[in-house]
């Protein structure tokens, strides 16, 4: 029975080492960047592997680049917190009738709808910022928007708000796709048989039962779009060589002007040789990830895979 | 009849809603096609420089993957069956490569490829991993590894753990139950999330940006070579590459589908 019990043990360990690796070089992959905050050798190692070393740009030499006293961040924070949560609001809006609808109605070419939205799951990001410059910058979408008189390509206001949108959404739903699944539609019958409406039985029974996935999807969609990178590359570009007259009121009314995605700022920056300042960036997106992971973990929420 | 229609606004709302957005997301799918038409497209797709780029593609995503399924297949089953203190932390934190920005993720690829086990092997072995085929093959195996666990980690949630218990009293060894009892159970799935797996090792540019770079015919796997051709450019390469990058995902979603699996782990 001993010798049984010591060979159940080697096994489970040999299963935990697996886990275990996972965890250490995640770990270990965030925290050997650490000493990129400050200007050490490593930064300047890291310069020369990408070599865009310029006499003529401005480094800005201190620790994390400064970031903290730098309008740029506050600014591009400000961006990415406000359009991701514009975001998650229009995705939860538009996700939770959508969603019901999937679950609950006969829809002809049901797996047709879900074969797509699994694909943008595994559809590389600049093939989605592709599409959406070309489904909006050629043919009817363009003529209209020249009718119309603004862009939605390159512009902040609608243009950010797309690009985050269009994967934000396809998760979300997908989450609350199986949250609906997942609960009997017979507490709807039942309601119903008594006399209730459709949207009452709805309103009544199915959302409080599935208010925690429901959740669950919110903070995946925002995740998701704090995550976005490609799409917004793509379709909107970098705002902070734009000039201050290329931004309306009402972006420079809510500090937005010359400000940029934070995971495209990380690379902008990177690129531009202030590795430390990219860097900071970069551990703030970290933290704000982490932080949604273990809310989700925490909350129960099984599924967020991209 | 009067109480049937009823609150007949709201299935009429979310089905209304439901073809709107199919409408959108259809068009964006398909408005590459729209926009190269079937003459170009076919002028596009007879050239090899498409053809390398695309096998390029496919043999750095299946080496990345079947090195992500080698950890991600026992650590999944870890992670799957075992309770331990702090689980929820150390879940987050293996989840973090697949939850932050692919970006941010290939920005902090430059810090552990100068450490201890990577500088070591490329002194002793002369593999330097960075602006080469080995750079691309560490950033899918970075992205994928964590993914493939949780994928996996599904798979073998939905195998009730009664069968392992049937099987223990019998007494069959652990790794007799796990090879014999698990593994033929969980055929299907952990099939279909290898799919999956692979589908986003292929779709994985965004780390190669800042940790690969550009070398024509070397790194270029086809999401990156959209955008370093978008740059260039190159409109017609960038819409035809898009559209073999979007028959890649939809066709590998349809045979997970297809055997049965699920993309989503919920």
């Amino acid at each position: 029975m001993s010798g049984k019990r010591r060979n159940r043990t080697i096994i489970n360990a040999f299963f935990y080492s697996f886990a275990g690796f996972l965890f250490l070089y995640s770990a270990y992959l965030f925290l050997s960047n650490l000493d990129q905050l400050f200007v050490t050798e490593a930064a300047i190692k890291t310069r020369e592997i990408t070599d865009i070393w310029g006499e003529d740009r401005e480094i800005l030499n201190q620790f994390a680049g400064g970031f903290w006293k730098d309008p740029y961040f506050w600014k591009s924070l400000n961006l990415t917190l406000v359009i991701t949560l514009i975001t998650t609001l229009i995705a939860t809006i538009l996700g939770i009738p959508t969603a019901y609808a999937l679950s609950r109605y006969r829809i002809p070419g049901k797996s047709v709808v879900e074969i797509l939205f699994s694909s943008l799951m595994v559809m590389p990001g600049s093939v989605v910022g592709i599409c959406l410059i070309v489904m909006f910058n050629y043919g009817p979408l363009w003529k209209l928007q020249n009718l119309l008189g603004f862009k939605f390509a390159h512009s902040i206001f609608p243009g950010m708000v797309i690009a985050s949108l269009v994967l934000s959404f396809a998760f979300g739903m997908s989450a609350w796709k199986a949250t609906f699944d997942s609960i009997n539609p017979r507490f709807e019958q039942v309601a119903r048989s008594l006399g209730s409406s459709r949207w009452r039985a709805f309103r009544t029974i199915t959302f409080p039962l599935a208010k925690s996935g429901i959740v669950a999807g919110i903070i995946l969609a925002w995740t998701r779009a704090m995550a976005e990178f490609s799409a917004v590359l793509f379709f909107c570009g970098t705002f902070r060589e734009l000039p201050a007259s290329r931004f309306s009121d009402l972006t420079k009314f809510l500090q937005m002007d010359q400000a940029d995605w934070v995971s495209v700022a990380v690379w902008a920056q990177v690129e531009f040789g202030n590795i430390e300042y990219g860097f900071a960036l970069a551990f703030v997106l970290v933290l704000l990830g982490g932080i949604s992971v273990y809310v989700m973990h925490r909350i129960g929420a099984k599924g967020y895979v991209w | 009849m009067a109480l049937r229609s009823r609150g007949g606004w709201w299935p009429a709302l979310c089905i209304g809603i439901t073809a709107s957005i199919l409408a959108v997301y259809i068009l964006l799918v398909t408005s590459n096609w729209i926009y190269l038409g079937w003459h170009d497209t076919l002028y596009f797709f007879s050239k090899s420089r498409m053809w390398e780029r695309f096998w390029l593609t496919v043999w750095t995503a299946t080496v990345s993957t079947s090195f992500s399924l080698f950890i991600g297949i026992p650590a999944g089953y870890a992670l799957s069956r075992f309770r331990f203190p702090c689980r929820y932390l150390f879940a987050s934190i293996i989840d973090l490569p697949i939850v932050v920005s692919p970006a941010v993720v290939g920005a902090f690829l430059f810090g552990i490829t100068t450490r201890f086990p990577f500088d070591w092997i490329s002194e002793y072995y002369g593999i330097y991993i960075g602006r080469n085929v080995y750079g691309v093959l560490l950033v899918q195996f970075t992205v994928t590894a964590a993914f493939c666990a949780r994928l996996m980690k599904a798979s073998f949630d939905m195998i009730p753990v009664r069968f392992e218990a049937v099987s223990h009293s019998l007494g069959a060894s652990p790794l007799r139950t796990f090879f014999k009892v698990v593994l033929p159970m969980a055929k299907n799935g952990i099939i279909a999330s290898m799919i999956v797996v692979w589908a986003r090792a292929a779709a994985e540019w965004e780390g190669l940006m800042l940790f690969v770079g550009a070398t024509e015919g070397k790194t270029d796997i086809m999401p990156f070579a959209i955008y370093l051709d978008w740059n260039g450019g190159m409109m017609g390469w960038v819409t035809s590459m898009s559209i073999v990058c979007i028959l890649m995902a939809v066709s590998a979603i349809s045979a997970m589908k297809l055997i049965g699996g699920r993309s989503n782990v919920w």
